[in-house]
C-alpha cells in the first residue's frame, strides 16, 4: 500500500553537472525524499543553490551523480523519455520564441507522449486539450497566438499543456516569476485545485516564499552547505530552518508574517 | 479557416504549374505554346528544333529548378526548427559553402580523382559530386551544431555561419589557384549557380530523391512541432532530441547536397521560403508548414528562374542575383522583426 502511494523516490541522490571530462561540480549530496500522491511541494532555497539541477535530475534530463531516482518504483535511468513523459509533466522557464504557434498548438504537444509517434491528432486529443483549457480557466485563449499572450496567460497555457499530459506528477520551475500579484494568486489557486480536485502531485520552485508556505503541504529546502530538509510547512517553520538556509545579513524570516523582513 | 487554407493550396498549386509551363515556354529562343505542347505531349513533332530545346534544355531546367527549390526550402525549414533559429538556412550558415568545398576538392583535384564537371556520362561522376557535396555540407553542419549548442543567440550563430562561409570560400579560392585552367573554368561556372546544367535523368533524380525526403519528413510532424517549444520541452513531450537532431541534420544535409551538387550554391531560397510560408498561412504548425514550404519552394524557385531568363531579351541574369534580390530583404525583415520580439 505504502509503495503504491509513492510516486517518486530519491535514494541518496547527488546532483550537479560535469563541466569537462575531469571536473565534476557537485551541488547537493545524498538527497533522500519522496513524493506521495496528492502532495503539493515547494522547493525553496537561495539562488544558485541547485534547485533547477535537482529538477533536471528528478526529470531524468541530467543523470544523478550518485544514487537513484525512482518513478513508481522504476529507476529513471532505465526509462525512455516517452515513459518519463507519461509520469511527469513540466512547466519550464524556457522562452518559447516562435511567433506563429497558437495556444492550442502548444497545449497539443502535451498529448504527444500518447498515440503513435507518427500518428495523427485524434478526436480524443482535441477533447482533452479543450478540457485542459477549461481546467485552467483559459478557454478564451485557445486560438490566440502564444507569443501575443501576457506572461500570466502564457503560464496558464503551459499549465494546460501539463494537465493534458495526464501525468500523476507536475513539476513547475518558478511558475509565478514575472507575473503580477493577482496573476500569482490565480496560478497558486489553480495548482491547489489540481492537487485537490484532480488528484495530481505538484512540485514548484519559487522565490515567492510566503505565498508558497500558505499554499503547499510540504517544503523541500536546499542550502549552500549541501543541506537538504524535507518536512511539512509547520515543522519547517517551527524549526527555524528557513533562516538557516537563507542566511543574509540584516534580513530574517518572520514566522508570523511568513515574510523576509529587515531587522 | 480550413477552407481558406485548402483554397490557398489549390491556387498556389495552379500558379506553380503555370510557372512551370512559363519556364518551358520562355527563354532566349522564342517558341510558341503550340510548339511547347507538341514537344511535351506529342512525340512526333513537326518542329525538331523546338523539341530539342524544350526536351533537352528547358524541361530539365524547369524540373531541376522546381526540385531544388523544394529541397532547399525544406532544408531551411528543418534547420530553423531544429536549431530554434529563424535565421538558419543552407546558404547563410555556410552549409552550401561546405557543399561547394566538397565539390571543389573533388573537381579541382580532377587530375587525381578523375572526376570532372563535364563527365556527365558517368553515373559515378554524378554520384561522386553529390557525395562530396554531402560530406562538405555535413562537416559545416557539425560545426554549427557545436556552436549553437554553446551560443543561444540566433544572430551570433548566423554571424559565425557567415564566417564559416568565408573560411570555406577562402579554401576553395586557394584550391583554384592550384588547379588546371580547364577544371577551374567548369568549377567557376558551377559556382555561379544555375539550374541549366542538368539533363533529363539528372533532373528527375533530384526530383524523386527530394520528394522521397519530403515524404519522410511528413512522418516527423509531431516531433518538429514539439521542437518549436525548445529542446527541453521537446524532451518533456517524450522525444529524444539528439536522435531527432541527427535525423533532421542528415535530411537537410542530403537536400542541400542534392541541390548544390548539380546547380551550384543557390542563395537565400532555403532561408526565405519558410518565412514566406509561415507569414502567409500564419502558422508554424508543421502539418500545414511542410506542404506549404514544399509548394512555395517550388513556386519561388520557378519564379526566380523565370525572371532570370529575362523573357524578351537575349541575355539572362545569374539565378543568384535574382534569389538574393528577393531573399536578402526577407532576412533583414526577419532580423528587425526578431529584435522587436526580443529573440535576436
Amino acid at each position: 500500500m505504502e509503495l503504491e502511494n509513492t510516486l517518486l523516490e530519491l535514494s541518496g541522490v547527488d546532483t550537479g553537472y560535469t563541466n569537462s571530462s575531469t571536473e565534476i561540480k557537485v551541488l547537493q549530496r545524498n538527497i533522500r525524499c519522496e513524493v506521495k500522491k496528492g502532495e503539493f511541494i515547494a522547493l525553496l532555497g537561495p539562488n544558485g543553490v541547485g534547485k533547477s539541477s535537482l529538477i533536471k535530475t528528478i526529470t531524468g534530463m541530467v543523470p544523478s551523480l550518485a544514487g537513484n531516482v525512482f518513478i513508481k518504483g522504476k529507476n529513471i535511468r532505465h526509462m525512455s523519455n516517452r515513459e518519463i513523459a507519461s509520469e511527469i509533466a513540466l512547466v519550464l522557464t524556457d522562452k518559447i520564441s516562435d511567433t506563429y504557434l497558437t495556444a492550442k498548438d502548444v497545449v497539443l504537444t502535451g498529448r504527444y507522449p500518447y498515440g503513435s509517434f507518427l500518428g495523427k491528432i485524434t478526436k480524443m486529443d482535441i477533447d482533452k486539450v479543450i478540457k485542459g483549457f477549461d481546467v485552467v480557466g483559459a478557454h478564451n485563449l485557445i486560438d490566440r497566438y502564444f507569443h501575443s499572450l501576457s506572461d500570466g496567460e502564457k503560464q496558464k497555457v503551459l499549465l494546460a499543456r501539463a494537465v493534458v499530459q495526464d501525468t500523476p506528477l507536475i513539476i513547475l520551475d518558478e511558475p509565478t516569476a514575472f507575473i503580477d500579484s493577482p496573476g500569482k494568486i490565480q496560478i497558486m489557486k489553480l495548482l491547489k485545485e489540481l492537487v485537490s480536485k484532480h488528484n495530481k502531485s505538484v512540485i514548484i520552485t519559487t522565490h515567492d516564499t510566503d505565498m508558497a508556505l500558505k499554499n503547499v503541504s510540504t517544503v523541500w529546502l536546499l542550502g549552500f552547505n549541501k543541506e537538504f530538509y524535507s518536512g511539512s510547512v509547520p515543522s519547517i517553520i517551527d524549526e527555524g530552518l528557513i533562516n538557516r538556509v537563507f542566511d543574509v545579513d540584516g534580513v530574517s524570516f518572520n514566522k508570523n508574517s511568513l515574510r523576509f523582513e529587515s531587522i | 479557416m480550413l477552407a481558406y487554407r485548402n483554397i490557398s493550396f489549390l491556387i498556389f498549386s495552379v500558379v506553380t504549374f503555370m510557372l512551370f509551363m512559363l519556364n518551358i515556354r520562355y527563354g532566349s529562343v522564342d517558341l510558341s505554346w503550340t510548339e511547347v505542347m507538341n514537344s511535351l505531349f506529342i512525340s512526333d513533332s513537326y518542329s525538331v528544333h523546338g523539341e530539342v530545346i524544350i526536351l533537352q534544355y528547358r524541361l530539365p531546367q524547369a524540373i531541376t529548378s522546381m526540385a531544388v527549390g523544394m529541397g532547399l526550402s525544406l532544408a531551411g525549414m528543418l534547420l530553423q526548427t531544429t536549431f530554434g533559429n529563424p535565421l538558419a538556412g543552407p546558404s547563410v550558415l555556410g552549409i552550401s559553402a561546405g557543399a561547394s568545398l566538397g565539390v571543389a576538392l573533388l573537381v579541382l583535384m580532377g587530375g587525381i580523382t578523375g572526376v570532372s564537371m563535364g563527365s556527365n556520362s558517368l553515373f559515378f561522376g554524378d554520384f561522386g559530386i553529390v557525395a562530396a557535396a554531402f560530406i562538405g555540407a555535413l562537416a559545416v553542419l557539425l560545426v554549427i551544431i557545436f556552436v549553437s549548442g554553446r551560443i543561444g543567440n540566433a544572430v551570433t550563430v548566423l554571424i559565425i555561419g557567415i564566417m564559416i562561409g568565408y573560411l570555406v570560400s577562402a579554401v576553395v579560392g586557394t584550391l583554384q589557384f592550384f588547379s588546371s585552367s580547364e577544371d577551374l573554368h567548369s568549377f567557376i561556372l558551377w559556382g555561379l549557380g544555375s539550374f541549366s546544367n542538368t539533363n533529363v535523368s539528372q533532373s528527375l533524380t533530384i526530383l524523386i530523391l527530394t520528394l522521397l525526403i519530403s515524404l519522410a519528413t511528413l512522418f516527423f510532424i509531431k516531433p518538429l512541432n514539439a521542437l518549436l517549444l525548445g529542446h527541453r520541452y521537446a524532451v518533456s513531450s517524450g522525444f529524444n532530441v539528439k536522435i531527432l537532431q541527427t535525423i533532421f541534420i542528415l535530411f537537410s544535409g542530403l537536400l542541400i547536397a542534392l541541390g548544390t551538387a548539380f546547380t551550384g550554391p543557390i542563395a537565400f531560397i532555403g532561408l526565405a521560403v519558410p518565412h514566406i510560408a509561415r507569414s502567409y498561412f500564419r502558422t508554424s504548425n508543421h502539418t500545414i508548414l511542410i506542404p506549404a514550404v514544399i509548394l512555395f519552394g517550388a513556386g519561388f524557385s520557378l519564379l526566380c528562374n523565370l525572371i532570370s531568363k529575362l523573357p524578351g531579351y537575349d541575355v539572362s541574369l545569374p539565378i543568384n542575383a535574382v534569389t538574393s534580390i528577393i531573399g536578402a530583404p526577407i532576412v533583414i525583415w526577419v532580423i528587425i522583426k526578431g529584435r522587436r520580439l526580443d529573440i535576436g
